[in-house]
């Protein structure tokens, strides 16, 4: 068993899954910390210093970017990466097209972040890159797609393992959703602006048909993918059910696709099409929870591990907050209740106790797994993990309920009428009642973001101890040759 | 005690990956097969009662779910059940609250308007919020306006008069506030004199010789008297200020800054003159909207 793990540690290519990590944490640190800035700024506007490359408007995509594809994306190379090769017991099949993933994500990344702050957006959502990242973005993603693909093909398993069919639907639907949100007309070759294929409505939904989906394919069912490989592995214990994976996996594919107009309830948007969509969101409850339900009953039975595994508090607490926020979501996507919801701080904070609570939690814990593994050591302190893990929770449940009140009290104050049939509030009491949130909210992203910057120190000194390691290990062997 | 269990009644399938991983074959928990079927339930439901499937050209409308409103041009409307209409049914609702004081309110004097609590209430539940999303954006929030650049509504002084048909007549028609620079037409000694002058109106003499040659500068040469009257208490039918009581509306003049601070405010308008516009608001509000938000502010300021 042992002979057999140190075999496959130097037949599999883990060095491309070492450089995604690496990039993973640093977007991470740095995209969370840009989103506490942003959030200082709606707290206190004297942090714009009246420079428009830093205000809310030109950083927030530069937020979302880095912290969705820079941190989540680089994650998912990596533990992708990590899991089809582990699975299917065979090496990536060419490095070269591995490290062109590498390349041309970072290059994707770090062009989108500097061109939003120099003005240049194409203005849709989670995608507001220019044309010519829009392309490289493409080219990357079709490698990857092919190295997932050619990866599978020559496994040596007779299975494919189901956290596979996650990663595999998610880079399939992203390469649809990316290429047919950006069909696009540069206006010319030499110019960064470039005019919609889609028009008026038709834009608007499939901006949003893209937005949610890219929430239902990159932000769940890949993340999905890490959870049903690391939960198993960390917890030692079998998946609880075959069958369950297999029905809300299928169940969770067809049901995503049909539910972005959700958030174009009350616009211009036929009603039919709304229907469909808060419907559809509703059926995607219970497959939605299949995952979570999958992932707690792996864990029940190591219980126990809760006090002794700072990785299993972290994918717990994921789970936890993955079947909170798939159920507020549903429940958002009524008509009724978000006429109330929509267009306040309930959807931040939503989209927080997502993002925060399932997505960077799974991704923080599967990585205190694999880190020391791809550098073969031990991380350099566990109690720094058992740190980063009470700032992490602390950090999003201020957040999340600081964006209820605000979020919920703004609905309320917006529709309400006073006796004689005005507006009963003003538009700047609203905006004025929302300071208090909005600094308690600022506190719950520094929390956050102190827990991921000693996740960085933590997996700098781990990076630093594993080469020590090594160098003692290798001067050993050479006095023992010498000796000999 | 449920490890040892399911060890002993449910299967893995068999395979094992990357060395340790298996899966156990537990069917679907009854209460999640359960809880979908009822959300199936719930959505074939809801499909039958509201607009949800395109249907060739059109769509499928729900059944029974008429709703009924009368468009604020009075035309009632008829439709199944559908979003817009149910934003047009609530406004069509607060405009039928709204009426019924309007009513009340037509035709009615500021006076009678102010001495009836139930018609005042009501004009200021109007105008509070026509205030606050129009005006405060110069004025400010509570009408305490930006020294020098928006006047203050709440400091008892009418640049342009304080009665209700003068506030009135400024909400409606606008107002352009103008007074000529003077620094080419007068020196710098005489720019100094009249400045110490017109500080010497509400303030301590410091120089009483200045303020003097100031004085028949200002009431000759300078013309300054044309418009702020030989009085200095202002014109209200120019939007001359009263130069004679202690409120600033144009100059930047604090009580905290130091006399020769003042003296330099007072002087910096002088000098360049000034220019400001308050947009007309008649072709965006009604004539009882402007009315209430007169009303408002003329309380705001203790009007006249």
């Amino acid at each position: 068993m042992s002979a057999l793990a140190h075999t496959s540690t130097t037949s599999y290519n883990y060095e491309i899954i070492r450089k995604f990590a690496v990039m993973a944490v640093i977007w991470g640190a740095l995209g969370m910390f840009v989103g506490v800035y942003i959030a200082l700024e709606l707290a206190w506007p004297i942090f714009n210093f009246d420079t428009p490359a830093i205000t809310f408007g030109r950083l927030r995509p530069v937020h979302t970017t880095l912290v969705i594809f820079g941190f989540g994306g680089s994650a998912l190379f990596a533990t992708s990466y990590y899991v089809v090769q582990r699975t299917c017991q065979v090496r990536l099949p060419s490095d070269m097209m591995a490290n062109f993933t590498f390349w041309g994500w970072q290059l994707s990344i770090g062009l989108a972040a500097i061109s939003y702050m120099m003005g240049f957006t194409q203005a849709r959502e989670y995608a507001e890159m220019v044309w010519p990242i829009d392309l490289l973005i493409a080219v990357t993603w079709i490698v990857y797609f092919l190295v997932f693909v050619q990866t599978l093909q020559k496994r040596s398993q007779p299975h494919i393992y189901v956290a596979n069919w996650f990663f595999l639907a998610f880079i399939l639907a992203t390469a649809i959703l990316h290429i047919f949100n950006n069909m696009e007309v540069p206006i010319s070759f030499f110019s960064l602006k470039s005019y919609s294929l889609h028009a008026g409505v038709q834009d608007a939904m499939t901006q949003w048909w893209y937005g949610h989906n890219a929430v239902g394919f990159f932000l769940t069912a890949a993340f999905l993918g890490m959870m049903y490989y690391f939960v198993p592995k960390q917890a030692g214990r079998p998946v609880y059910s075959y069958r369950l994976s297999i029905i809300h996996f299928w169940a969770l594919v067809f049901l995503y696709m049909w539910v972005g107009a959700h958030h174009l309830h009350w616009t211009a948007l036929p009603d039919w099409t709304s229907t469909l969509a808060a419907t559809f969101s509703i059926l995607l409850l219970l497959p939605s929870w299949g995952g979570m339900i999958n992932g707690i009953m792996t864990l029940s039975g190591a219980w126990d591990k809760l006090r002794t595994d700072p990785v299993i508090r972290f994918l717990i607490v994921a789970l936890s907050f993955y079947g909170m926020s798939t159920f507020e979501g549903p429940l958002m996507s009524l008509k009724s209740v978000n006429a109330l919801s929509h267009y306040t701080d309930w959807t931040i904070g939503h989209v927080h106790s997502g993002a925060l609570g399932w997505v960077a939690m799974i991704t923080i814990g599967s990585f205190y797994h694999m880190i020391p593994r791809l550098w073969e050591t031990r991380m350099y302190s566990t109690r720094l993990i058992y740190l980063h893990f009470w700032l992490a929770t602390i950090g999003i449940v201020l957040y999340i309920s600081a964006m209820w009140v605000a979020g919920i009290g703004q609905g309320l104050m917006l529709r309400a009428f006073d006796e004689y049939g005005n507006l009963a509030y003003t538009f700047i009491e609203t905006v004025a009642f929302l300071k208090e949130p909005y600094v308690v909210r600022a506190i719950g992203g520094v929390f956050f973001v102190a827990g991921m910057f000693i996740m960085v120190f933590n997996v700098f000194m781990t990076i630093l101890q594993s080469r020590r390691e090594r160098e003692m290990l290798e001067a050993k062997l050479a006095s023992k040759m010498a000796s000999a | 005690m449920s490890e040892d269990k399911q060890k002993r009644t449910v299967q893995t399938t068999g395979h094992a990956w990357d060395g340790d991983i298996q899966e156990f074959n537990n069917p679907l928990p009854t209460w999640w097969l359960w809880g979908f079927y009822l959300t199936v339930v719930f959505a074939v439901i809801y499909w039958f009662l509201y607009p949800a499937w395109p249907v060739g050209e059109g769509y499928t409308k729900g059944v029974a779910n008429e709703i009924e409103y009368v468009t604020a041009e009075g035309k009632t409307v008829k439709t199944h059940w559908n979003t817009r209409a149910l934003y047009q049914q609530e406004l069509q609702m607060a405009r039928q609250k709204q009426a019924e004081y309007q009513q009340q309110l037509a035709g009615k004097s500021y006076k009678e308007i102010l001495s009836d609590p139930g018609k005042r209430e009501y004009a200021f539940s109007v105008a509070n919020v026509l205030f606050a999303d129009n005006c405060a954006a110069c004025h400010q929030d509570g009408g305490a306006g930006l020294a020098g650049m928006y006047p203050n509504l709440v400091d008892d002084d009418w640049l342009w008069g304080g009665s209700f048909e003068q506030i009135q007549a400024s909400i409606s028609d606008g107002r352009n506030g103008s007074m000529p620079g003077f620094k080419k037409r007068l020196s710098e000694q005489q720019l100094d004199d009249v400045s110490e002058y017109v500080l010497s109106l509400s303030e301590q003499h410091r120089h009483p010789a200045m303020a003097k040659r100031g004085e028949s500068i200002f009431n000759g040469d300078g013309g300054c008297f044309a418009c702020h009257t030989k009085a200095a208490t202002g014109n209200p039918a120019m939007g001359a200020a009263n130069l004679t009581d202690k409120i600033w509306t144009v100059a930047v003049v604090d009580p905290a800054m130091s006399y020769t601070e003042k003296k330099d405010a007072v002087k910096q308008v002088i000098s360049n003159g000034i220019k400001r516009t308050m947009p007309a608001w008649k072709s965006r509000f009604n004539e009882l909207e402007i009315r209430m938000l007169a009303l408002y502010v003329h309380e705001l300021g203790g009007g006249e």
